[in-house]
């Protein structure tokens, strides 16, 4: 019995931790770094020490992702800039800069798109 | 502007400087036989001087290292060789003795010059060929 | 974690080698335009590049890599054809620029081939 409601009581707590954000019911395919941690917390959930211990690694390694992607854009972004303006940056830097981001950023989507894949598969699960 | 083609300007500025050369041999030939001018004397042949011009632009890493160099036209002087006398004794700009001044203008000198300008003129639109492709090929790294 | 797939030797030593042959153009260009100058000096890619560059691939070292900085220097080893100095001779300088076409077009297709593997591996598809 006690391990049942104590089951009953990580779904309602992790379904009322998804309610709360509305990026994710909606399905958008904008993600911010808040939306990767929160996605992380709930799928480590609140279990025991190691559990404890991986989640504040994993949502590190998530949001140390998510700022280099976020430099890898703005290095892109500032290259094409200069280009436009027609500061002496070589083209073939500003394409290859581009396209490094764009994989970059297909890389965080894909991760993205596992978490929550995982967390559905997760929620699937009968008790 | 957008620098897509590297070194453009200078090739644009051998190809403008290898015209001015060209123009200049075609009217040295074309008066090759002109005995007076507007001042009274026989043609005198001219001839251009190119010189390199430091480009102000270097493009991407360069902070070290010879920058390239443009070129163009610095002077377009009179050649001071004497004129060519020639013995035409009816000629109405023959002196006491018949004997006329022609220009210094000698032909074969000035289709040697003007085969060696087009074939530079000729390199210089090979370049920008070449450099075109390139750059073409530099933006189909983003296609996919 | 994103810096590491952009991190192979291959893939940084390319990326090298196109800003090394991009400069080369200019210099080929530069000597061609200045064909029938006098006392023009032809200039080149400093022979000292192709051997650092090679170390550094030998040495499989990234950061070596990426510390190389290709440069333009007067070519001490050309003789002057004519009376007036000039050390351009203008079918070198053409085949010359044949060949650098060429391996630019070399660099860019491994490097699009690079990026593109990169991309496949990401999204699980082949395009």
């Amino acid at each position: 019995m006690n391990v049942l409601a104590a089951i009953n009581s990580y779904q309602a707590s992790a379904l009322s931790q998804v309610m709360k954000t509305p990026a994710l019911t909606a399905g958008a395919p904008k993600i911010s770094g808040s939306d990767v941690l929160e996605l992380s917390s709930i799928a480590s959930g609140q279990g025991t020490q190691p559990a404890a211990a991986s989640k504040g690694a994993f949502s590190d390694v998530l949001s140390q992702m998510v700022r280099e992607v976020d430099t890898k854009q703005h290095v892109a972004g500032d290259s094409v800039n200069a280009l436009l303006s027609g500061q002496n940056v070589p083209l073939h830097q500003t394409m290859v800069a581009m396209e490094e981001a764009s994989i970059s950023f297909q890389l965080m989507v894909e991760v993205r798109n596992k978490l929550l894949e995982s967390y559905q598969e997760l929620m699937r699960m009968q008790v | 502007m957008i620098d897509f083609i590297p070194g453009i300007s200078g090739t644009a500025a051998a190809l403008n400087a290898e015209r001015i050369r060209m123009e200049v041999v075609s009217q040295n030939i074309a008066n090759a036989s002109t005995t007076r001018g507007p001042n009274g004397l026989p043609y005198q042949r001219q001839q251009v001087v190119f010189e390199t011009v430091l480009q102000q632009r270097l493009s991407g890493s360069g902070s070290a290292g010879v920058s390239p160099q443009s070129v163009k036209v610095a002077r377009v002087l009179p050649d001071t060789r004497p004129a060519r006398t020639t013995f035409i004794p009816g000629h109405p700009d023959a002196d006491a003795n018949g004997m006329v001044k022609m220009p210094n203008v000698n032909i074969h000198e000035e289709m040697a010059d003007l085969i060696t300008s087009s074939r530079t003129y000729e390199a210089n639109l090979a370049v920008i060929k070449n450099a075109r492709q390139m750059a073409l090929q530099t933006l189909a790294i983003s296609k996919h | 974690m994103i810096e590491a797939l952009f991190a192979q030797t291959n893939y940084v030593a390319s990326k090298k080698l196109l800003d090394a042959t991009v400069l080369r153009h200019e210099a080929i260009a530069a000597n061609i335009a200045n064909a029938e100058t006098p006392n023009y000096k032809r200039v080149d890619l400093a022979p000292t590049f192709a051997a650092e560059l090679s170390r550094a691939i030998a040495d499989k070292s990234v950061s070596q890599v990426a510390n190389l900085r290709p440069q333009l220097a007067v070519d001490g080893s050309a003789t002057a054809a004519n009376r007036d100095g000039n050390t351009v001779q203008l079918e070198s300088e053409l085949l010359r620029m044949q060949q650098n076409t060429m391996a630019h077009a070399l660099e860019v297709q491994f490097i699009s081939g690079s990026l593109s593997k990169l991309r496949s591996a990401i999204t699980g598809r082949l395009t």
